[in-house]
């Protein structure tokens, strides 16, 4: 059924029709009403779940993880300060092979105190073993809950479905909400082969000495490749349940173009207008919006950008003293390479600052008219 | 230009759309750190220095009982409310509970630990408690499990001969039991006052004994109505002939009409004849013998007059004899001694007396009582009884014992210097009570049994000690001394008092003052029931497990466990880190530490 | 013996196994065995950093034969709650849900958790066992540690300078259904008290003391000794506080001077002239407070 919704309100509702069972949040803006949303859900009854109003989001996680080792679908939401709050228990979470699906409103962290979009937030976390999935609208958000859990059930790996904060969050598109009867047919119960009860007691995490705790990270390591196959394929028997699929990648107009343009988030949705534009004036650009950041989807990266000419890497993020977290990732995917484009690294959007289509379409011409980049990553909208 | 080699595109292969199958990585560790075994794999018993080990040491009153009763098994089991078994256990070694519950002098209970907390269990009234009740209960004596061949003679019916009659007889042996006197009992009969151990209750006691085939042959003195020559046919004599004879005062007057030393007396008192001892009777002593005179003569009729040469912290007797003399308003005066008995007429008249000082002590270690020059004065008196002592009389025995001036010279075991004869009880150099005696009585059955199978007789003697302090167990004798209990006592100090709550001694009843001195009924009635079970229950029960459950629940390691008999807890070694938290938290010193070697 | 008495106990109901690595004489294995003897098989346990944490096994083997998880430091009241609410989803209403945690995890680092599911009245039991500083990584001072102790921490120039941290009072000011403390060295007390909050709804919170050997400085032996001599000293009195103000006294203690109990112990060996007095007037002034609260 279509419905306007906020990206908060599609993932409440993608929450609720995944049957969810334990849910713990802290409020943190911009995920707030995530929270809101889905406590009324429970306290009406739509939802039968336990609703647990935890004191802080490392306690968030530590909450749905147990309850997950116990059996239990979990879901959790936070944002920026919040992730960073709960870091080790991402760590955690991935370690004990949970299948926790958490929603992460991408939000700057401080200091400077900022409550809007950035990515710094979730790819500051990328080495925790959860597997992250950016999304671009609030359609894709609802049915990127609704794979998540799938994935994550079967690959026994957490997984962080990404919303940008503010631009996806608060704002409202139309969403074909799924029936509840398909989403049921699409994922059945969680059943966990090892879980916390009487009838087969084990003692969870226990510790893992150097001759053991290596092989267990080798697994994670396998299976976390293993989530590449899985991925691919929940998103294609999505599109054939449901119509819709994403893939690894949103390519759009590759094949041609002298310079692509990779993005995460909703910035993409700007840059695919100003693709449009730039195409009917004839000037051959293309866009790839990388929607699978972990694992970071190297053969597929590699195969449909190897050819391009020119790429030029929008970051909404910056790790300080190395440059745009996607544009390392790609340059590392790409190294090995028969053929690599020439990489062009952009930095904008920080704290929530607007990525307008100027930006993007300098961020083209620019590319085009350099032949290769000067080194640094070059930041756009610096007020000087 | 050369042209590029164009690579072929291989097609790329597309998954099946509706494959549902899960994908499970290769490998054999479950996906996250799960535990699959116990830790039983670790044994932290490796890491042990200290080894707890649960050896049943052994409780002072077992130590300190001179008849080797195992007393604390008597006191767990009435705890229990088990007083058949208790009595099993007491009459194991002594077939006189009643009797000694009624007058023995309690070392065990001077030697009880719980003496230091609060006030010593109750045992000797329990003694009494667990021998009536199984008499009521119509408990006796087993027969022996076999018949041996062999006839041994002993010669005395006090508690030395009754005992070892007793254990001889247990162990299969024929006995015969001379005793001199009309009646059996010894001293048990013709020495204490019934006021003390009623002649029904003796009676009955030596009947269970003579009821396992005992023959008794009284009015039959060795060496006068039976020559020793026709003890030779038996395979082993025991001499437990007792110490009969009185020392005299050594003061003139002495052989008048209306003295007599307090043996004779008490002997016509216990055989119900008639004595006269006219109003007021004097008597010299400081000891048993005279207690039981000076409040047997109140009894008559008389007014007695205790005359004692040292003071009363000197006396000899037991403290209970001594402040039950006083209860009974029985006048004492001490530090005064004899030097002349006046008659008139044929009857005592006046008992001239000297005034003592104490002076440094003699060679026994006591004050020397030295007269006071000039300080002599007369009491009037009718009669005097002369309780300054016994000794035995060993004029019956042959010249080729070899015999020392007062007592007969025995060796470690009970032998005398003749083969085949043994000795014990007052007749030998050892303390002068029933309890000594019993234990003498089956010292000397172990060591005929030993000699008469061919074992070394002192050997195995040494195996059946409790203790130090010469207490011999004929459980353990029978058992080649490997009962499993170690031979350390438990002090004081090794046990846990933080479980238990401080109880004072239930008193046992007693005839009132006044009903006391009407006549010779028993005075004390001993223990109701409830009041036994409590203090059966006071037993700390010291050195030997009684399942309290603390090791089992205290130790970290979960090393204490059940043994298969259930009957007790055992160690496992594997685990044991020695810690020795049940050393510490065993009430009752049950487990101590061995040092690992 | 002849049968008549009651027979030594097997290891039946007993839900960790030997082998385990705790020191010698660690009070926190009775703590614990007393805790899953009392509630039996049908119980989850949370479990965290620490000493019990540390001794929870190395993969594959474990000492805990009931189901348990081990989650890091701070967390060990936040995973109770997540338990609890995956069994409650599940319909579950048999199963036990406790969390175990030792004095860092209580006190300090994990006071937080705790506090949220005390206020939110999550339904588990939470067991601190308190050994009075950081044990597990080298005895350390908490805010547990008691006025006056050495730890490595507080060496003896600078010996610890606050008093303890009223533990209890804290979780009973959270309106939690039962708070009570409780023993190793009163077992039957300690049972009692695990069952029955067992049987109560809500958040509970029983807090026990937990000598330490390495840590006090004192002979393995003494760890039960000293637990009793704390409660007979009234520096650990034993009591139950329901819905944050009902208080009654579980034993009434001997009074034994605080001296008997500080004796034994290495730690307090730096105390100078007139610190023992001054913590009798501490512990005294404690009970005065504590008995106004139990007749209020």
């Amino acid at each position: 059924m279509k419905k306007l919704l906020t990206g908060n309100s599609a993932i409440s509702l993608g929450v609720m029709l995944c049957r969810a069972e334990v849910i713990s949040a802290y409020p943190i803006t911009p995920q707030t009403t995530i929270v809101e949303e889905l406590s009324e859900i429970v306290a009406d009854g739509r939802l039968k779940a336990r609703f647990i109003r935890v004191e802080s989001e490392h306690s968030a996680l530590a909450c749905v993880a147990a309850a997950s080792a116990a059996g239990a679908r979990v879901f959790t939401a936070t944002s920026s300060h919040g992730l960073a709050y709960m870091h080790e228990m991402l760590h955690w979470t991935s370690g004990t092979r949970l299948p926790v699906v958490m929603v992460n409103a991408n939000r700057a962290i401080g200091s400077p105190w900022n409550i809007w979009c950035d990515h710094s937030d979730s790819l500051s976390q990328r080495d925790t073993g959860w597997i992250q999935l950016y999304c671009q609208s609030a359609q894709e958000a609802l049915d990127t809950v609704i794979q998540a859990f799938k994935i994550a059930e079967e690959v026994l790996l957490p997984v962080m479905v990404l919303e940008d904060g503010f631009f996806l969050s608060h704002t409202s598109d139309v969403v074909d909400v799924p029936e509840q009867k398909a989403v049921d047919s699409f994922l059945p119960p969680f059943k966990p082969r090892f879980k916390l009860s009487p009838e087969e007691p084990h003692t969870f995490n226990i510790m893992a000495d150097p001759s053991m705790f290596i092989n267990f990270k080798h697994d994670a390591q396998q299976a976390m490749n293993q989530a590449k196959k899985v991925i691919g394929r929940v998103d294609r028997e999505f599109k054939t349940h449901f119509g819709r699929g994403y893939g690894y990648t949103g390519n759009v107009r590759l094949t041609d173009a002298d310079v692509v343009l990779l993005t995460m988030g909703t910035a993409a949705s700007t840059a695919l207008e100003v693709v449009d534009a730039f195409r009917k004036q004839g000037k051959k650009v293309g866009l790839c919006r990388l929607r699978m950041f972990r694992p970071f989807p190297s053969e597929e990266v590699g195969r449909v950008l190897g050819k391009a000419k020119k790429v030029a890497v929008l970051d909404r993020d910056n790790s300080l003293g190395a440059g745009g977290i996607v544009a390392q990732e790609l340059k590392a995917a790409l190294y090995g390479a028969v053929q690599k484009p020439r990489i062009f690294e952009f930095i904008a959007g920080l704290g929530g600052r607007d990525i307008t289509p100027q930006d993007i379409g300098e961020i083209f011409n620019y590319t085009k008219s350099h032949s290769s980049p000067n080194g640094a990553p070059i930041w756009m909208g610096i007020k000087k | 230009m050369k042209k590029k080699p164009v690579k072929k595109k291989t097609a790329l292969k597309k998954p099946a759309v509706r494959s549902k199958k899960p994908v499970q990585p290769k490998t054999s560790l479950p996906p996250m750190s799960l535990s699959f075994d116990g830790t039983l794999a670790t044994k932290t018993g490796t890491w042990r220095y200290l080894t707890p080990a649960y050896l049943n040491k052994l409780a002072p009153c077992n130590e300190g009982c001179p008849a080797g009763e195992d007393v604390e098994a008597a006191m767990v089991l009435s705890g229990q409310e088990d007083y058949i078994g208790a009595w099993e256990k007491i009459t194991q070694e002594n077939p006189l509970p009643r009797v000694c519950g009624r007058v023995c002098f309690h070392p065990c209970e001077a030697a009880c630990n719980r003496k230091e907390y609060d006030e010593p269990t109750a045992i000797n009234s329990l003694e009494r408690f667990v021998g009536d009740f199984a008499f009521q209960a119509g408990k006796r004596f087993s027969p022996p499990a076999e018949k041996k061949n062999e006839k041994v003679a002993v010669v005395g019916s006090g508690p030395a001969g009754l005992s070892c009659a007793y254990h001889l007889a247990s162990l299969g042996y024929g006995v015969t039991l001379f005793e001199a006197l009309p009646r059996l009992g010894g001293m048990l009969r013709y020495g204490i006052p019934a006021y003390r151990l009623p002649k029904d209750v003796l009676d009955q006691e030596i009947d269970q004994i003579l009821a396992l085939g005992v023959e008794p042959r009284t009015n039959c003195r060795v060496g006068k109505d039976v020559k020793w020559e026709q003890l030779k046919k038996y395979d082993a004599v025991f001499v437990a002939a007792g110490a009969w004879r009185s020392l005299p005062l050594r003061v003139p007057g002495e052989e008048s009409a209306g003295v007599m030393s307090g043996v004779t007396f008490l002997k016509k008192v216990n055989s119900g004849e008639p004595v006269d001892l006219g109003e007021r009777v004097a008597i010299i002593g400081g000891g048993n013998t005279a207690m039981d005179a000076a409040r047997s003569a109140l009894r008559l009729g008389a007014k007695p007059l205790l005359i004692y040469r040292r003071t009363k912290e000197e006396m000899p007797a037991w403290e209970e004899e001594i402040s039950e003399a006083e209860e009974e308003k029985i006048d004492f005066i001490f530090l005064t001694s004899p030097v002349n008995i006046l008659s008139e007429n044929g009857k005592v008249k006046e008992i001239e007396c000297i005034r003592n000082l104490l002076g440094p002590p003699g060679k026994d270690g006591r004050r020397e009582p030295r007269p006071i020059e000039n300080s002599n004065f007369a009491l009037p008196v009718d009669s005097v009884i002369s309780a300054i002592g016994e000794a035995p009389d060993l004029s019956f025995l042959p010249p080729e014992f070899q015999k020392s001036k007062d007592t007969l010279p025995v060796d470690e075991a009970g032998a005398t210097s003749l083969e085949r004869v043994f000795a014990g009880g007052d007749v030998v150099a050892q303390p002068r009570t029933v309890s000594y005696a019993i234990g003498s009585g089956k010292k000397a059955a172990m060591a005929i049994d030993a000699t008469l199978r061919g074992r070394n007789a002192a050997e195995a003697i040494r195996l059946a000690r409790w203790g130090e302090k010469g207490s011999l167990s004929m459980a353990r004798y029978r058992s080649g001394g490997g009962d499993g209990i170690a031979r350390e006592v438990v002090r004081f100090t090794e046990l846990n008092t933080a479980y238990f709550p401080r109880q004072a001694r239930k008193p046992g009843e007693k005839l009132s003052s006044k009903e006391r001195t009407k006549g010779f009924s028993e005075i004390n009635r001993g223990l109701p029931p409830a009041a036994a079970l409590f203090e059966a229950k006071r037993c700390f029960n010291c050195g030997v497990c009684n399942l309290c459950d603390n090791c089992f629940f205290f130790c970290p390691d979960l090393a204490i466990s059940a043994r298969p008999d259930r009957q007790g807890y055992e160690i496992n070694y594997d685990y044991c880190k020695g810690c020795c938290i049940c050393v510490e938290e065993c009430p009752r010193g049950a487990i101590s530490v061995e040092v690992k070697k | 013996m002849n049968g008549i008495e009651p027979q030594a106990k097997e290891l039946l109901d007993e839900y960790l196994h030997s082998g385990h690595g705790a020191c010698p004489g660690c009070a926190m294995p009775v703590v614990l065995r007393t805790v899953f003897h009392a509630l039996g098989g049908k119980t989850i346990a949370a479990i965290t950093a620490g000493c019990f944490g540390t001794i929870s096994g190395t993969y594959p083997a474990s000492p805990i034969k009931i189901p348990a998880y081990n989650t890091p430091f701070p967390s060990a009241g936040a995973a109770g709650s997540g338990i609890r609410a995956a069994l409650d989803a599940k319909g579950d209403t048999e199963t036990t849900v406790v969390a175990v945690a030792g004095d860092g995890g209580t006190f300090d680092i994990g006071i937080q958790a705790i506090s949220g599911a005390a206020e939110r009245n999550d339904d588990y039991i939470f067991i601190c066992y308190d050994n009075e500083a950081y044990m597990n990584t080298g005895i350390q001072r908490s805010s547990a540690t008691p006025w006056g102790a050495w730890t490595t921490t507080t060496p003896p120039s600078e010996l610890k300078a606050q008093p303890k941290k009223d533990i209890v009072q804290i979780m009973a000011a959270h309106h939690a259904p039962y708070v009570a403390t409780a023993s190793v060295a009163y077992p039957d007390d300690f049972v009692r008290k695990i069952r029955k909050a067992k049987e109560t709804r809500g958040f509970k919170f029983i807090y026990t003391f937990s000598p330490c050997p390495v840590g006090w400085r004192f002979p393995s032996e003494m760890s039960i000794r000293l637990a009793r001599l704390a409660v007979q000293t009234k520096i650990f009195p034993l009591y139950e506080v329901e819905d944050g103000e009902r208080y009654t006294l579980s034993v009434e203690p001997e009074g034994i001077p605080v001296s008997e109990y500080l004796r034994p112990q290495g730690r307090f060996n730096f105390l100078r002239e007139g610190d023992r007095e001054r913590i009798q007037e501490n512990v005294d002034r404690e009970w005065e407070r504590l008995m106004r609260r139990m007749n209020a």
